[in-house]
């Protein structure tokens, strides 16, 4: 009884808001125009020139996350892309350039320098040799650089691509580039794109999950994980490694989970009354958002705890609980995944390596860096294939761009660590698991790793190939926003069919 | 603009009327013979005003037809060259319809010989139009049967590639197995011939189709990578289409001259190319007819309202693809399975391909209740409470590809239950009760199966727990 005297004092409040907001001057001004616009759109529906009711709109409303099948039976069921922020250099890890160590502390050749723009270096830069060990590995006989020997024994899993490039020479710009495709603010990521085709498979958790560690947030800032004109459910959640996983997420002191539970009936009751008289379907969308974010109190926490894993996989992954790192992140994005979330995405920020500190050196900072994923990462490909999970999921690592054949001079100065400046004209990035051909590489770079040979890769052939093996076809996946449908890969994309098994 | 768009999408609607409009000339015509033939034998019949009509409905009907078809064929994409005959056949029967019914209404005696050609052209101008819809092999196609899978028999293995000539046992074989019925000895669509070395350098109606050196420059190649929803896309979708090796071997020849005489060997061959024309020296791999998850036969739609029953249970259930029935089915978010919740399934039994129930309760009891559930070709069992007992039950789950039992208390005994699943082709068994020998003995069972049995370990290395210092000698 007390709640229905609330909720109709909510409910009257709620109107006498909208009412404010509605004047005799709205009312003349959607009447007159209101009046044209009925007309004329009644004469083009009945022409068939109402595109926008009968394109292939997935949104649901009612039930945004619903699991909806994709266009084609995909290979792959979920992904977990983990994201190097800050550039690693791809010749110390994937790149392997012998010529290269030959040119070591020459002048760079003006023929490399002309028309050429770089984000710090100046004049006339010297040429700085690999400045690690490399192998071939695994029946592939794959090169791969001595910083990552814990990932030399998966090889045969993974296919890694050598020729990526971007036009990109900054990081925000070319972090938005790989995710949104394109430099600037505004489209939805690639997990947002996801989550909207295909739904998410467990009710209680977000569909889309963002992890980051190593201190910061990617330079590109939350729009990297954004929901651009998607509708915003399907932005990614930011979910932290320690501490509540998601802010606010226990119920204030002195509420109770009922109370919890029955204030969020109220409110979504009031809402149904709304949407039974406005009929936006938004209003909706809002419900079922409330509904979920009472769901997420208890089913978030309990799969963000990695406490409760057995000893053998802490020791696998090389996981810290209670730390913020990369290690604890890779395993709740096996968790994650384990339970039916869609899209799971890692940011390690800390790789930029200008070579002005021991931290941003190629021969320091880097091969820390290194030793701090490479554990969990390989740990991530043997813990998914044993679970029975590799063959469904797409892991995806890779970074914005790559690093010069050149070191960095900063200002003209000689810097004092071997350091390399931004370069988006040829890097590395790989693909395992979701259907991907392991043991093979794709494209290759030039004797010193400074332009592509073959195979050039952009973040639009990574974007349809992901796509291509969740199921989707890059090219006809659209929404349709502002009067034209977009696409995630804009005008490009080519599905890179060599890697895929 | 809009009238513009109006008028297009007008004179399209009209055209696409003929198909429906063209039987009204041939009816009405053919009747109008029949009367006339009639009359000719009794003459004292009174069908005089009869064959009138039937001219009359005949004429104008065959002048629509003739009108429509001329529209469709601006706005659609045929053939031209099937086209042009069965258009001006169209248009003398519409021309001499009109004047037959002007004879006859003049009783002229030549009438029914009018009449007689009126048929013969109808007759021909049918078959025309039917061989554009329906193929020109159409009525033909019921005596070759035997021609149609010639071509899809296997390639037979070359037993030396490199000595092998490269176009006459390489190259044609694939001309002959996807290209020849179109642009063979039978047919010339856009009047391309691929059966003859000069007729595949001369090329078809839109000029040559083979630069030779650049295969990317190629018509014969743009065409068969352009995209399945493009028009001009070759084989046609509806026929077979080239497998991944065939075009990398069209591509290889091409570019290396698109030679008709050399042999592989003395052909530069690029680490690419090498392992492809490798496997011309087996027998025809199964590449193609690779066991796929999803069953190749349609199936009719699953009862929504069990699905919409299923949803609402908190269960994950979506077809596999958006143009497929089959349904993959998902318990993630359902702890505390229950029999109503697996009684719900059983109605799905020819469309649940997929299912996965790890990390629910389930019991060997409950098991049971999936054996019916024959389509499955991928199941998800882990961390169940499911043994070698419940194992039996899924003997009857003939098309199983994939068994997920990673955490139950299954053992290698227990396993062997399902020897006779012969599509078994991974098997997930980290954390069961399987141990040391077992396993050799597994693989024994399973001879063709993929069995993963997980603990995979990690050495530990000293970089996993140590940090590169950057040398004291720098100052910072």
């Amino acid at each position: 009884m007390k709640n229905d005297t609330h909720n109709k004092r909510l409910l009257r409040e709620a109107n006498h808001a909208i009412l404010q907001q509605y004047t005799r001057r709205h009312f003349l001004k959607d009447g007159a125009m209101g009046f044209g616009a009925l007309a004329l759109g009644s004469l083009l529906n009945s022409c068939g020139f109402n595109s926008s009711n009968n394109s292939n709109n997935l949104f649901d409303a009612a039930n945004p996350l619903a699991p909806k099948p994709p266009m084609f039976p995909g290979k792959a069921k979920s992904v977990i892309y983990l994201h190097m922020a800050g550039a690693p250099s791809q010749l110390e890890l994937f790149s392997f350039k012998p010529e290269l160590a030959k040119l070591d502390g020459q002048d760079c050749p003006p023929s490399l320098l002309a028309g050429k723009k770089f984000a710090f270096i100046q004049g006339v830069p010297k040429m700085l040799g690999p400045q690690a060990n490399f192998r071939q590995h695994g029946k592939s006989g794959l090169w791969l650089s001595d910083n990552l020997p814990h990932l030399s024994t998966v090889i045969d899993d993974i296919a890694i691509l050598n020729a990526v490039t971007t036009d990109q020479f900054n990081h925000a710009p070319a972090q938005l580039l790989m995710h949104t495709g394109t430099p600037r603010l505004g489209r939805p990521s690639l997990g947002s794109w996801v989550t909207y085709g295909m739904g998410s498979e467990n009710k209680n958790l977000p569909g889309f999950v963002v992890l980051t560690s190593g201190g910061n947030d990617p330079d590109a800032g939350k729009s990297v994980w954004g929901s651009g004109f998607l509708p915003s459910v399907y932005q990614g959640v930011q979910c932290r490694s320690v501490g509540d996983p998601v802010l606010f997420i226990k119920d204030p002191k002195g509420m109770s989970r009922d109370l919890r539970k029955a204030s969020i009936d109220a409110i979504n009751k009031v809402n149904q009354e709304q949407y039974e008289e406005y009929n936006d379907p938004e209003i909706l969308s809002r419900i079922a958002q409330y509904e979920m974010a009472y769901k997420m109190q208890i089913s978030v926490p309990e799969v963000m705890n990695i406490n409760d894993e057995p000893q053998y996989i802490h020791e696998m992954y090389g996981t810290k609980p209670g730390e913020a790192c990369f290690a604890n992140n890779v395993l709740l994005a096996r968790k994650l995944v384990e339970k039916g979330v869609r899209f799971v995405q890692l940011f390690d920020w800390g790789w930029d390596a200008h070579g002005d500190s021991a931290g941003n050196a190629v021969d320091i900072g880097l091969v820390n860096k290194c030793r701090k994923v490479d554990k969990p990462i390989t740990a991530l490909l043997l813990d998914l294939k044993q679970r029975g999970l590799l063959d469904e999921t797409l892991v995806i690592w890779g970074s914005e761009f790559g690093r010069t054949p050149m070191m960095e001079n900063r200002e003209g100065k000689v810097m004092p660590f071997k350091g390399r400046d931004h370069h988006g004209a040829a890097f590395s990035m790989w693909m395992a698991g979701g259907g991907i051909k392991g043991g093979t590489s794709y494209g290759e770079s030039d004797e010193i790793g400074y332009n592509i040979v073959s195979g050039k890769t952009e973040a639009f052939d990574i974007q349809a190939t992901i796509l291509n093996q969740l199921g989707f076809d890059h090219e006809k996946f659209t929404f349709e926003s502002q009067g034209r449908p977009f696409r995630l890969t804009d005008l490009a994309g080519k599905v890179i069919t060599d890697i895929i098994s | 603009m809009i009238i513009a768009i109006v008028l297009f999408s007008l004179t399209e609607l009209i055209g696409r009327f003929h198909p429906v409009l063209v039987h009204l000339p041939i009816g009405m015509l053919v009747l109008a013979a029949i009367f006339q033939l009639i009359l000719l034998k009794q003459k004292t019949a009174s069908l005089g005003p009869a064959i009138h009509i039937t001219l009359l409905g005949g004429m104008l009907s065959a002048i629509f037809s003739a009108t429509s078809g001329f529209l469709l064929s601006t706005t659609d994409n045929y053939d031209a060259s099937l086209i042009s005959s069965h258009q001006w056949f169209g248009i003398a029967v519409a021309v001499i319809s009109i004047g037959a019914f002007i004879l006859n209404k003049q009783q002229n005696k030549y009438t029914k010989w009018v009449i007689l050609l009126l048929t013969i052209l109808v007759i021909i101008t049918g078959h025309l139009g039917g061989s554009i819809t329906h193929g020109s092999d159409y009525l033909t196609k019921v005596f070759s049967s035997s021609e149609v899978v010639s071509n899809n028999t296997l390639r037979k293995p070359i037993a030396n590639v490199q000595e092998a000539v490269a176009y006459t046992e390489v190259i044609q074989p694939i001309l002959n197995s996807k290209c020849y019925s179109c642009h063979g000895v039978n047919k010339q669509k856009a009047k391309l011939r691929l059966d003859l070395p000069d007729f595949i350098m001369k090329g078809g109606k839109d000029g040559a189709i083979i630069t030779a050196g650049k295969a990317d420059e190629s018509e014969l190649i743009k065409r068969i990578l352009l995209g399945k929803d493009n028009k001009d896309h070759m084989p046609p979708i509806e026929k077979p289409q080239l497998s991944k090796s065939e075009i990398d071997l069209l591509h290889w020849w091409i570019s290396t001259g698109a030679d008709f005489t050399q042999k592989v060997k003395a052909l530069p061959q690029s680490e690419k190319i090498k392992p492809v024309l490798l496997a011309l020296q087996s027998a025809e791999k199964n590449e193609e007819i690779k066991l796929s998850d999803i069953p190749d036969q349609a199936i009719e739609k699953a009862d929504d309202k069990v699905i919409q029953k299923l949803k609402a249970r908190g269960i994950a259930v979506s077809t596999v693809s958006q143009n497929s029935n089959y349904l993959s089915i998902n318990f993630i978010a359902v702890d505390a399975i229950s029999e109503k919740d697996l009684d719900l399934l059983e109605p799905l039994r020819k469309q649940i391909i997929w299912l996965k129930l790890g990390n629910t309760k389930l019991s060997d009891q409950q098991i049971d209740m999936i054996s019916s559930l024959s389509a499955l070709t991928r199941l998800s069992l882990e961390r169940t409470s499911i043994t070698d007992k419940g194992i039996l039950a899924l003997q009857k789950l003939t098309s199983l590809q994939y068994i997920n039992l990673v955490g139950t208390k299954v053992t290698a005994k227990g396993l062997a239950q399902l020897k006779a699943l012969n599509k078994l082709e991974k098997i997930f068994l980290y954390q069961t009760s399987i141990t040391g020998t077992d396993w050799n003995e597994l693989k024994k069972t399973f001879p063709k199966a993929m069995i993963d049995s997980g603990g995979y370990t990690m050495p530990l290395l000293e970089g996993d727990t140590s940090e590169v210092k950057p040398p004291p000698t720098i100052k910072k």
